[in-house]
């Protein structure tokens, strides 16, 4: 009776935690964005065609027009260290703080390989600002994500 | 010379700290009560020390002194006086610092509360925890010294008597109150934490693992659950106002780990209560509160080590590594501990039945620890999916909205059942006399809901609304009843009005009565984030002066624009005319401030504007605005209708209200020991 007892807490726990890792996984696998720089976007482009993808890298010299009639931006992404970029469009969204030209920029949206090109859903900028924690006492560069 | 004082107190804190370890761990080995109680001076002796340093660093704020190069990076001298003192936690190594003052304010209260009882019966308890927390300190102390790479000490000086004519000042999206206020509530709720987990480690290594260590230190818990609870709220309430981006949540790194510890802290906050009244779960407390304790830590290491991006404007630097190790350490500690007392860890009782208040206990805790695996997953799934398959990923707000659904059900369902369903095995009678009427009018108002919701066509998290309001109708009809049976009998008993003894009855068991009311608050919290997340809506668009647009009931008629100039920074906004179904219902002004010097140089920044009608709001953000938006220049215009959020503020102050009543109950010794 007792040892039955024990069995049933213990299946309960087990049913419980099979629950909760399949949310999770289902969770992963419907929601998960892969991470990429524009270079390696660019050239691993066609396998991404439609989905889902971040870009993390700078926003390219005078790449921005901001339409604000239509509400729209756009402008292209370079990456750090090579000359590869990707064109974004973002709609129906404030510009957000911080868009200036050679800022970092953070890219969530669905990729068009043909065009090279990502529809964002999410856009983050980070703005340079004093650095802290490093050795130097002078200022300089420091990521970090203000608004989205 | 001030700033020289502080450091010089923060290197002989070390001492002191190493001086509390010694001689508290030599003390109770040997039963030397001098050698204790030099410990205990020890400590608060690093208590007075670390005020020192942290009173010389206030100090360089208030006096402008720019040639200490903390105060150049988060002050400046135009900064109002009230935001001099808060950017002591402006930056990291100050915000260390604070940290650790905190932690030698709870070491010296730690001994404050418990000299008297220490005295009269050399119960050396509380003597036991203040090892652990002396090695805390010291672990921070270490931080702030400056000796490690990676951290500077806050008080010193750039080299060589350099001095800047002015600070940078800081960041403007940091200048309200309530952003003032949100870190230190924050760390102050995790810094409670430190004290019962320090207790837990005071039981293992005294042997005296009952219940004793979990009532002495069980008002820290309660009030750490509160101020955690006020904090993270705080910090929601300030993206909402501020950040213009219409909400109060995202699952942002930062956000997840304050909300983890909390969690971890609701679940121990249950568990222990079957400890006491059922001897069981001994050692899964222990390993609770540890896990919460190294939760607040992991907190920290997440934030700052940078190995995950966040909204939060952090520096990247290398203190993540130390404070990883900080936790596998005391972690590797606590467990060799555990193993020491394995035998004394055994629970006396089991489990009877599945359909139990005890089980029920059981799948509460399962639920709080098993959400906070899935936020730590979804957290660390950058880290995870480059670890597993070499491609970098992560997961959006949405994953942890989708997966936190169900669990947040379940639990909503608890917050009724728990308190109703009688212990040891449920009984038809119990299940009858408590349950069935809830029940039946949980399903009905579950019902209404799915009907009404069908009626005006409205489709969107139509099931999870149903469930909502099923299970919160459900929880609110079995907790009232709870409180309605006790009053009428207290009131019949003492022969008095049912109000006083519904007084009566909270009087008397504060903390159970208490914790009634944040089930309460619970609820109504649950109702708020359901009409706020799941029928908000959002228009975007770009208007010329005298153009409309609407959002669901409400029409906005850009009317006019304003400039306005302030000491350091110009408002610039635009004027709308909001109606409410064609009724004209007054106007809004959202604006931009644009600050000429902070932190981050020149700054533009969204200064929505809010309308509450009832519990729901009206929120306007701006685009930047043109020098021509009189003449025909566009203004980017972000509307959105946020229902019930004002729900989601009460829900939480209704929970504050809940642990001020529970923590009120005086603390009782335990006989067991």
């Amino acid at each position: 009776m007792r040892k039955q007892r024990r069995l049933k807490v213990i299946a309960a726990g087990i049913i419980l935690l099979c629950g909760m890792a399949l949310l999770v996984f289902v969770g992963i696998k419907r929601t998960s964005v892969r991470h990429f720089t524009p270079a390696a976007l660019v050239t691993d482009g066609n396998k991404m065609n439609n989905q889902q993808v971040q870009v993390d890298g700078l926003i390219a010299e005078g790449s921005a027009t901001w339409d604000a009639a239509n509400f729209k931006l756009t402008f292209a992404v370079c990456d750090r260290e090579t000359a590869a970029t990707v064109n974004v469009i973002y709609k129906d969204r404030l510009k957000p703080d911080n868009f200036t030209d050679g800022g970092s920029v953070f890219v969530e949206g669905k990729y068009d390989a043909t065009q090279n090109l990502i529809v964002a859903s999410k856009l983050m900028t980070k703005c340079a600002s004093k650095y802290e924690g490093a050795e130097s006492a002078t200022p300089t560069d420091e990521t970090s994500y203000i608004s989205e | 010379m001030t700033a020289e004082i502080g450091q010089a107190a923060i290197f002989l804190s070390v001492l002191s700290g190493l001086w509390a370890i010694g001689f508290l761990c030599f003390g109770l080995r040997t039963r030397n009560q001098n050698a204790i109680q030099s410990g205990r001076n020890a400590v608060l002796a690093t208590f007075v020390l670390v005020s020192i340093a942290t009173g010389a660093l206030i100090y360089g704020f208030v006096t402008d002194d720019f040639s200490m190069r903390y105060v150049v990076e988060v002050s400046s001298a135009a900064q109002p006086l009230l935001y001099k003192i808060t950017a002591l936690w402006g930056r990291m190594s100050g915000s260390l610092l604070f940290w650790l003052w905190l932690l030698t304010v709870a070491g010296a209260v730690v001994i404050w509360q418990n000299h008297r009882h220490t005295k009269e019966t050399n119960d050396t308890l509380s003597d036991y925890a203040l090892i652990p927390i002396a090695v805390v300190q010291l672990f921070f102390i270490i931080l702030v010294t400056g000796l490690v790479e990676g951290v500077y000490n806050p008080l010193a000086r750039f080299p060589n008597g350099q001095m800047a004519p002015d600070g940078a000042g800081m960041n403007p999206l940091l200048q309200t109150p309530s952003m003032a206020f949100h870190p230190p509530t924050l760390y102050i709720g995790w810094i409670a934490l430190t004290v019962p987990f320090a207790f837990a480690v005071g039981a293992l290594a005294s042997g005296r693992v009952g219940s004793e260590w979990i009532l002495r230190s069980r008002r820290w818990t309660l009030f750490s659950w509160i101020v955690l609870t006020i904090g993270i709220t705080l910090g929601g309430n300030w993206a909402y106002r501020e950040l213009g981006w219409g909400g109060y949540w995202a699952w942002d790194p930062v956000e997840n780990a304050s909300f983890m510890p909390w969690l971890l802290g609701t679940a121990y906050l249950h568990s222990v209560m079957i400890q006491e009244k059922r001897n069981m779960f001994k050692l899964w407390n222990i390993l609770l509160i540890t896990l919460a304790f190294q939760f607040t830590l992991l907190g920290t290491f997440i934030t700052r080590s940078g190995i995950i991006t966040s909204v939060h404007a952090f520096a990247q630097s290398d203190i993540g590594g130390y404070f990883l190790g900080f936790i596998l350490a005391s972690t590797a500690g606590v467990i060799g501990l555990i193993i020491y007392r394995w035998r004394r860890l055994k629970s006396a009782n089991r489990l009877e039945s599945l359909l139990s208040r005890e089980s029920a206990f059981v799948l509460n805790n399962w639920l709080f620890v098993g959400l906070t695996l899935i936020i730590l997953w979804g957290t660390l799934w950058p880290i995870i999916s480059e670890a597993i398959n070499g491609e970098k990923s992560s997961v959006p707000e949405a994953f942890f909205n989708q997966v936190v659904i169900i669990p947040g059900l379940l639990l909503l369902f608890l917050t009724g059942a728990g308190p109703i369903i009688s212990w040891k095995k449920i009984t038809v009678n119990n299940f009858q006399r408590m349950f069935l009427w809830p029940l039946v009018i949980g399903l009905a108002a579950g019902a209404l809901t799915w009907g009404f919701l069908a009626l005006i066509k409205e489709e969107t998290s139509l099931l999870y609304s149903v469930l909502c309001v099923a299970a919160s109708t459900f929880v609110i009809v079995a907790i009232v009843a709870e409180f309605y049976r006790g009053a009428k009998l207290r009131a019949k008993r003492q022969e008095t009005s049912f109000l006083n003894g519904l007084n009566l009855l909270i009087q008397r068991n504060k903390r159970r009565y208490g914790g009634y009311i944040i089930h309460i608050g619970i609820v109504i919290l649950y109702i708020g984030i359901m009409g706020s997340k799941g029928y908000f809506l959002l228009e975007s668009k770009g208007l010329r002066m005298g153009e409309s647009m609407e959002v669901g009931q409400f029409q906005l008629t850009m009317k006019d624009s304003f400039e306005k100039e302030f000491a350091n920074y110009r408002r610039t906004g635009v004027v709308f005319d909001v109606a409410k179904n064609g009724k004209q219902v007054g106007t809004m002004e959202p604006a931009r401030h644009f600050y000429y010097k902070t932190g981050q140089g020149e700054q533009d920044t969204i200064e929505s504007a809010i309308r509450h009608f009832g519990v729901n709001d009206f929120y306007i953000a701006l685009g930047s605005i043109p020098p021509d938006v009189k003449t025909g220049g566009v203004v980017n215009v972000q509307a959105y209708y946020n229902p019930l959020i004002g729900v989601v503020w009460i829900g939480v102050a209704v929970m504050v209200l809940g642990g001020i009543v529970a923590i009120a109950e005086k603390p009782q010794r335990s006989k067991d020991a």
